[in-house]
């Protein structure tokens, strides 16, 4: 049986426990050479490192992230949404300090999917002198199989 | 630069997208779902026999083409994306985007774009907006 929704929703504004992220320049090399980018270990780092930042910084692992929501990830839960937005360049070897929480979740019945939620969650990178400097927002698609 | 509505951004395309650049970005990323590298968890799923991208994957692909367009990562102000559907090895995809709209805030010129990631022009896997600075 799929997690009650009214579990579910606790969840929603709970803040992640939060950590911290570090633009190592041989991740931002490897990373950009694989979705074939042109590969950079120094400078402005790829907009993507918005996103990849957020997730490795929240304080929980994707795994966790999922077993927060009672699912896993051999329920190959998908992505739904995702939206970056920079109010400054990331830089290729600086630290960011990473924020968030759930912000909603959403129960859907669909003739052919089944029953499925719709989570989403907001993280904020700061700098190391406190500056707002990016936000990612995102959304997971959980198939709930009986 | 010139830029208005309409103007169509030149397209990235991938001719083929590799299943070894899956595993790399998985264990970057710590994703342990294995549809990304374990294509026997992909036929459980009934989802094929071939190995399916990271949803960030087709959405770096957009970011590099804006990238490449406006000409360094930090002038992409927002990208706004939705996975409609999934990429699996070998497919090509191409990355496409024209502006839709172009306005000053702050003392500064943006371009408003329609972006998207498709297989073909009646197969769009991802859509989305974009807002990017542009040359004054």
């Amino acid at each position: 049986m799929p997690i009650p929704l009214e579990e579910l929703e606790q969840v929603v504004g709970r803040p992640f426990p939060g950590g911290s992220y570090t633009i190592e320049p041989y991740r931002h090399w490897l990373m950009t050479d694989a979705v074939g980018g042109p590969a950079t270990s120094t400078g402005e780092a790829s907009a993507m490192e918005v996103y990849y930042g957020a997730l490795a910084g929240m304080g929980m692992t994707v795994d966790g992230l999922f077993a927060l929501v009672g699912a896993s990830a051999a329920d190959g839960p998908m992505f739904g949404e995702a939206e970056i937005e920079q109010r400054r360049p990331l830089q290729i070897g600086a630290t960011y300090r990473v924020s968030g929480a759930i912000t909603s979740v959403q129960r859907k019945h669909g003739r052919r999917a089944g029953v499925f939620d719709i989570v989403e969650f907001r993280l904020e990178l700061t700098d190391e002198r406190g500056e707002h400097v990016a936000t990612s927002t995102n959304s997971f698609i959980f198939p709930r199989r009986d | 630069m010139h830029v208005e509505p309409g103007t169509e951004l030149p397209p990235l395309r991938i001719e083929s997208v590799p299943a070894e650049a899956m595993k790399t970005v998985a264990a970057l990323l710590h994703d342990p779902t294995p549809i990304h590298w374990d294509v026997e968890s992909v036929r459980a799923l009934g989802m094929g026999d071939r190995p399916v991208n990271q949803g960030p994957n087709n959405m770096a692909y957009v970011v590099n083409m804006l990238t490449t367009w406006a000409g360094s990562p930090g002038r992409i102000r927002r990208l706004r994306v939705r996975f409609l559907g999934n990429v699996f090895a070998g497919d090509s995809v191409t990355a496409r985007g024209v502006v839709t709209g172009v306005r000053e805030e702050d003392g500064e010129r943006l371009a408003d774009l329609d972006v998207w990631l498709e297989r073909s022009a009646e197969d769009r896997v991802l859509d989305g907006t974009a807002t990017v600075a542009i040359d004054a």
